[in-house]
């Protein structure tokens, strides 16, 4: 299975998401309740937009990233982010110092957005960026369809593609793509230059740590993985989501809200198999948080305490069956061959 | 007491290679006149009918009824065990609870020996009416098995049409369709790549290809089969289990898909 723990245990204090973390606007709580996939964008920069008599924007680059594949739970994020090419090193790396959202601690990721989303900031004045939240309960159904299995790479590349498009049919001129790989480099270059012809493309690996753009796309995608997270446990939580409240109406602001007791997500984070453990119905598992074709929710529920559900054989509709033509036979031979030379046995009845 | 020897061991094996992905646990009747074997897949789609004639085993001896209830996976383990030219001997109690299997190997006078634990199998018998079926086709066993792979690749149910003008499989997938059409024909210096067709009267009908496939894995017993057909009644599929019409055959029944795409 594509359970890849990219975690170690170095890495699960980064990966836990910060617990008062900015809530971007690409958090649709309705919808990630409802566990369905979606996808946001932002407005396009005015200054991005097309100038009055020219058909095309100033020239920008555009960097995808991906944040949370490992993870049993909650969503997997495509980020792109875009901003105009003279601005990508100055404004980014020097200004803002963005770096693979790996490297940066959850609070500096979560300012980043904050400012990236405050208007009147440049950063929020000349990029754009856009997010594709691939819900735990899609992920799983495409991985575990009976025929014609949707795997993760192929779900993130049409994830990616989705995203690219939305953000030039909204007008911006991207001559330059840069991405995170997933799987094969060269292959995956291949397959966007076809589907992109005019753009330039760059797949490479560690590519969140060599392009600006793309360490501001991982920046999205983390913290809008990470809220998504958060909103996801508040919903299986209720009394953290009246203390959230509480915190959010300032009655109590010196009450913290503890950290999610189903730490990172990631299988290897023994918080969340315990999570997992703890709240698992025999029979529906758990709800649409979990991705389902993991190996650990698939062992956990089918072998520890899961119930065992007998699907029944599917009645092959139109097909008819061999005992509606052939009766059953009265096989007298069954009885013993010496037992009738001397008249079959009277039974109970005679007496 | 049951005692019957089997020249060819390989002949018992290939058969429970052939019906058992189709039926787990079964009973072998075997009485004076051979052994017999009857059973139907779980969802009562397809039947199976062996026959082993007393005159296929020498020499061969049962005095009494016996019902012997095998799971044919064990049994697959134990002939697992059976090379290619060794004898085979069945042996039984009247009212057993296992079941001995002897193999020797004359070449290399080695005597393996096998004992088989048996199960209660309470099963139905279907009582089987002689048909006088309305087509009846004979071809090599590999081209039925070819066809019915081929076109499995494009759908799940294959329809058997019989007429004057020969005899047509055809298939219609998401992907497209196929067909594959065979007219009588004979083979005068391979007489078993002949194809006879033997019709009364034309006739339709629509079959599930999986169960079609899995009867071809008896396709190793014999070179020839022969496929007989009537409108609402079964399709028979008929193995001899060698070239000699005394020692049995193995037969394959299949219930029609209601509802014809005609």
């Amino acid at each position: 299975m594509e359970d890849s723990p990219m975690a170690d245990d170095a890495n699960i204090e980064l990966e836990t998401p910060a617990s008062d973390v900015f809530l971007p606007p690409s958090v649709h709580r309705e919808t990630l309740y409802t566990g369905e996939s979606y996808t946001h964008f932002s407005p396009v920069p005015d200054s991005l937009k097309p100038a009055a008599g020219s058909e095309l924007g100033e020239p920008c680059c555009l960097g995808v990233d991906e944040a949370g594949r490992g993870p049993v739970l909650g969503p997997m994020v495509y980020g792109v982010f875009y901003l105009p090419i003279p601005l990508s090193d100055p404004l980014l790396k020097t200004t803002h110092h963005f770096d693979d959202s790996k490297v940066l601690t959850p609070a500096v990721r979560s300012a980043l957005m904050e400012t990236l989303c405050t208007p009147g900031t440049v950063l929020n004045q000349s990029c754009g960026w856009a997010v594709s939240n691939l819900s735990a309960r899609d992920i799983g159904a495409n991985m575990l369809r009976p025929t014609a299995i949707y795997n993760l790479n192929a779900q993130a590349m049409d994830a990616t593609i989705a995203l690219i498009e939305g953000v030039l049919s909204r007008g911006v001129n991207v001559q330059e793509i840069y991405v995170d790989t997933i799987g094969q480099p060269a292959a995956y270059q291949k397959k966007l230059e076809r589907v992109f012809p005019t753009v330039k493309i760059t797949v490479a690996k560690k590519a969140d740590s060599l392009y600006p753009c793309v360490s501001a796309a991982s920046v999205c995608a983390k913290v809008t993985r990470d809220a998504a997270l958060e909103v996801l446990y508040e919903a299986r939580d209720p009394a953290r989501r009246e203390q959230q409240q509480q915190a959010g109406d300032g009655v109590d602001e010196e009450q913290k809200p503890e950290g999610m007791s189903w730490g990172s997500g990631y299988p290897s984070d023994a918080r969340c198999v315990n999570w997992l453990k703890q709240n698992m119905h025999p029979l529906f598992g758990w709800g649409p948080e979990c991705r389902f074709s993991w190996g650990t929710a698939k062992d956990m529920l089918e072998s520890k305490g899961g119930v065992k559900v007998e699907w029944p054989l599917e009645e092959d509709e139109g097909t008819s069956r061999v005992t509606d033509f052939f009766v059953e036979g009265k096989r007298e031979k069954d009885s013993d061959e010496l037992g009738t030379w001397f008249g079959t046995p009277a039974g109970l009845e005679a007496f | 007491m049951l005692e019957a020897r089997l020249e060819q061991a390989m002949l018992l094996k290939k058969v429970v290679d052939a019906i058992k992905d189709l039926v787990q646990d079964c009973n072998f009747d075997c009485n004076d006149s051979g052994i017999a074997l009857q059973a139907m897949d779980n969802s009562h789609v397809a039947l199976v009918s062996m026959m082993f004639k007393a005159d296929a085993f020498s020499p061969y001896r049962c005095d009494r009824n016996i019902a012997l209830g095998v799971n044919l996976v064990s049994l697959t383990k134990v002939l697992r065990a059976a090379q290619n030219d060794d004898v085979l001997t069945l042996k039984a109690e009247d009212a057993p609870d296992s079941l001995n299997l002897l193999l020797e190997s004359i070449e290399a006078d080695r005597i393996s020996e096998y004992d088989l634990k048996l199960m209660d199998i309470d099963q139905e018998h279907l009582g089987i009416p002689e048909t006088e079926y309305a087509a009846t086709i004979q071809m090599p066993s590999a081209e039925f098995k070819r066809i019915c792979t081929d076109l499995m690749a494009m759908s799940e149910s294959v329809t058997i049409e019989a007429n004057k003008d020969g005899i047509k499989f055809a298939a219609n997938g998401d992907i497209g369709n196929g067909s594959v059409t065979l007219r009588s024909h004979s083979n005068v210096d391979k007489p078993a790549q002949n194809v006879d067709i033997e019709l009364t009267e034309p006739v339709t009908l629509t079959f599930s290809l999986k169960y079609l496939v899995n009867f071809c894995k008896a396709q190793p017993l014999s070179e020839r089969v022969r496929i007989s057909l009537s409108s609402e009644v079964p399709l028979l599929v008929e193995y001899l289990l060698s070239n000699d019409k005394n020692s049995g055959h193995l037969r394959f029944y299949l219930a029609p898909k209601i509802g014809d795409e005609e």
